[in-house]
């Protein structure tokens, strides 16, 4: 795992992006800025190469510069526990935005890593809040997604039963899904069942068994990492929270 | 699907050419070396993270017999000396322990089979150990559901031995006969007594076995419709869950073993479709269902359940009801089938035996399945075990348009349908009664390497 530490960051080249064309638009950070904010806040991304599914865009102990948004593909955040063992932090989807743990003492957190092919637009913190400044509606925006990221870690906090757990997970992906125009109803998961056990705090075998009981009760259908919810009602209630 | 009245002797007569049987598509043949223990590894890693991964089924491969049977075409080693066995025995130990580590321990072996050579060439105790080490290596299943079957030799085994095997964990056995005639047994080299098969039958029974199930092979040499009814006849006063009739294809430039097989002894074609005619309508008359290939079910047994539901399912012992598995193969030359991809270990002992002590798997070749190998596999599946395809189920799957993907295919299946083996409509294909005697013909139609290769390859005749 540390043989890739030594390289490169993932943001030197200047691509020019036109965020003004990406089909991520009304979900990024400058999708409330008008022409001539989106205009200007092209000038900061970054866009990155191809990402491989196992390489790393964050470390953590690397020295905080940027904050990555996903344009593609999925990436999880995990730290190594005292025991050596993976804890997974989160999931990221397109139009997700890393990073934000690491403006508090300067250095990433967590480690990073793609779990499909991906690609990210990198973003100068320095630029961004240099940006913010001018520019109100990026600082309500930088807000606003620092308080989603906060209110799902307390919401995931709570003593929750593992289906409840695992509902809450699979409503969360399918509305995060759904607002990407992908499909609400059915989604390739690009995380192992290992991954969504240490997310959930669950033992492995716990997520099978329960997908497996979710099936059996007509709630969704699997097929390896594909899912279809076909009772979405039956499901938010399992879930019983408003991430759905 | 069921066998009609008429037998289509002159259809079988053309299409008996050459065909495979499908256990696996793509076959065998399409296995490669650049499919490597590294390939296995990372397949067998995509399998874990599923998120309800598939159960396992183990097969273990255990190659040694006392004879040669002479028609033999399995991969085998016929010995008498039991150091050579206690070696292998040693170095399956090592590779169960191998493939353990590979597998999350919460997927649940639900199928189990011991097959050969001549799996009671052991004796009990080593039998046992080959369990314990499977079970400390696996989650053996503990459901009265699971499915752990062995191959017997009744030559090696007696009454004793059947309630030792029942109590090792197994609750399906299989019995090789093959023909009880005593020509016919000394023909082949393999002699064996008809009172002592039949009760070790009906020891099985008591012993708890679940199901019964028994090998005969025709087209053998010196077997006469009369003479192999007989022997039908015979197997059927015990009534075994399970019936598999084998043709024997002659191929001696392929099996040594078939070399010590007079050619002239064997029966000519005309005969053996008189053996196949008589040997369906005896099963089917005493009560059978013809589930397809060369197998038969009482109509209570779970295979004839299972034809019924559409849920069969075709694996490398020929047909099954389980759900979908990933088996994990053990032992030199076995297959194994995990997630989109086969996987064949080394097939000379010494080999496998040399990789196992470098402590690596003794993998030798495999196949990572394409998209389009899997759509294949799906249709011909379909073919074998449901007995019809409905294109929409494969349109909706693969985003394809089925009659346009398969447009060559389905003008090629042209004939089998004036010839009444299939019935072809806008959105289907039925297999007819008759068909249902020649699956492999139609399923050869979609068989995208064959179509590929058309010169003729030494398969085994389909009849």
């Amino acid at each position: 795992m540390s043989s890739d530490i030594q390289q490169k960051p993932y943001f030197p080249e200047r691509i020019q992006v036109a965020c003004s064309q990406c089909t991520l638009g009304d979900l990024c950070l400058p999708r409330s800025l008008d022409a001539a904010g989106v205009e200007q806040f092209e000038h900061i991304v970054n866009k990155s190469r191809p990402i491989q599914p196992g390489e790393h865009i964050f470390r953590a102990g690397d020295k905080f510069q940027s904050i990555a948004a996903v344009r593609a593909g999925c990436f999880k955040s995990y730290v190594i526990d005292k025991n050596g063992e993976e804890q997974v932090l989160g999931f990221y989807l397109p139009g997700e935005i890393i990073g934000f743990d690491a403006i508090h003492e300067k250095t990433h957190k967590a480690n990073v890593v793609a779990l499909d092919t991906s690609s990210v637009c990198g973003l100068s913190f320095e630029s961004v809040t240099d940006m913010a400044r001018q520019l109100p509606k990026l600082q309500e925006e930088l807000f606003r997604v620092m308080s989603l990221h906060i209110s799902e870690l307390e919401a995931s906090a709570a003593d929750l039963s593992a289906e409840e757990r695992i509902a809450s997970l699979l409503c969360s992906l399918s509305k995060r899904f759904a607002s990407r125009g992908y499909s609400a109803k059915e989604f390739n998961l690009s995380m192992s069942r290992r991954d969504i056990a240490s997310n959930l705090r669950l033992a492995t075998e716990t997520i099978s068994r329960v997908l497996a009981r979710f099936q059996s009760a007509g709630i969704i259908r699997v097929n390896r990492k594909k899912v279809a919810i076909l009772d979405s009602d039956k499901l938010k209630e399992l879930a019983r929270r408003d991430t759905c | 699907m069921s066998i009609t009245t008429s037998f289509p002797a002159e259809l079988i007569t053309k299409y008996g050419l050459a065909g495979p049987r499908y256990t696996s598509y793509p076959t065998a043949l399409q296995f490669h070396e650049g499919f490597d223990a590294e390939a296995y590894r990372r397949h067998v890693r995509y399998s874990n993270d599923d998120l309800i991964p598939r159960p396992l089924s183990l097969y273990v491969h255990l190659p040694f017999c006392k004879e040669l049977c002479y028609y033999c075409a399995c991969n085998k080693k016929v010995t008498r000396n039991t150091q050579l066995a206690e070696l292998y025995l040693e170095h399956l130990d090592k590779e169960i322990e191998m493939q353990g580590k590979l597998f999350d321990r919460d997927r649940q072996v639900i199928q189990l089979h011991f097959g050969g050579g001549t799996p009671t060439y052991y004796d009990d105790i080593q039998l046992r150990h080959i369990v314990e080490k499977l079970s400390a290596n696996f989650l053996l299943s503990r459901s009265a559901s699971r499915e752990f079957s062995i191959e017997i030799d009744p030559r090696t085994v007696d009454e004793v031995r059947i309630a030792h095997l029942a109590d090792i964990g197994f609750n399906r056995v299989s019995m090789g006969i093959q023909d009880f005639d005593p020509a016919v047994q000394k023909a082949v080299n393999r002699v064996q007594d008809e009172g002592k098969t039949l009760a070790l039958i009906n020891a099985a029974r008591k012993s708890g076995f679940n199901s019964v199930s028994v090998d005969l092979i025709y087209g053998l040499p010196l077997q006469t419709a009369k003479s192999f009814e007989k022997t039908i006849d015979s197997v059927l006063t015990v009534r075994p869950d399970r019936l598999s009739v084998y043709n024997y294809a002659h191929l001696p430039h392929l099996f040594r073993a078939q070399r010590m097989i007079t050619s002239e002894q064997v029966p000519a074609p005309e005969v053996r479709l008189q053996l196949l005619a008589s040997t369906i309508t005896k099963l089917v008359d005493a009560g059978y269902v013809y589930i397809g290939m060369d197998h038969f079910a009482l109509p209570d047994d779970e295979l004839s359940i299972a034809m019924e539901n559409g849920t069969l399912q075709r694996n490398f012992q020929g047909y099954s009801t389980c759900r979908e598995t990933d088996l994990v193969g053990m032992g030199v030359s076995a297959i194994g089938k995990v997630g989109n991809s086969f996987v064949q270990n080394l097939k000379d002992i010494r080999d496998w035996q040399a990789a196992i002590d470098i402590g690596e798997l003794p993998v030798w070749r495999g196949l990572s399945l394409s998209g389009e190998d899997r759509l294949r596999r799906g249709v011909i599946s379909a073919i074998m075990c449901q007995g019809f395809v409905r294109f929409s189920e494969f349109e909706q799957k693969y985003g394809i348009d089925f009659n346009d993907h398969f447009a060559l295919e389905l003008k090629s299946l042209k004939p089998l349908e004036e010839d009444g083996l299939i019935e072809l409509s806008e959105g289907s294909i039925e297999v007819t009664p008759t068909g249902l005697l020649l699956l492999r013909a139609i399923a050869m139609k979609f068989d995208e390497y064959l179509i590929n290769d058309l010169q003729g390859k030494s398969y085994s005749k389909v009849i």
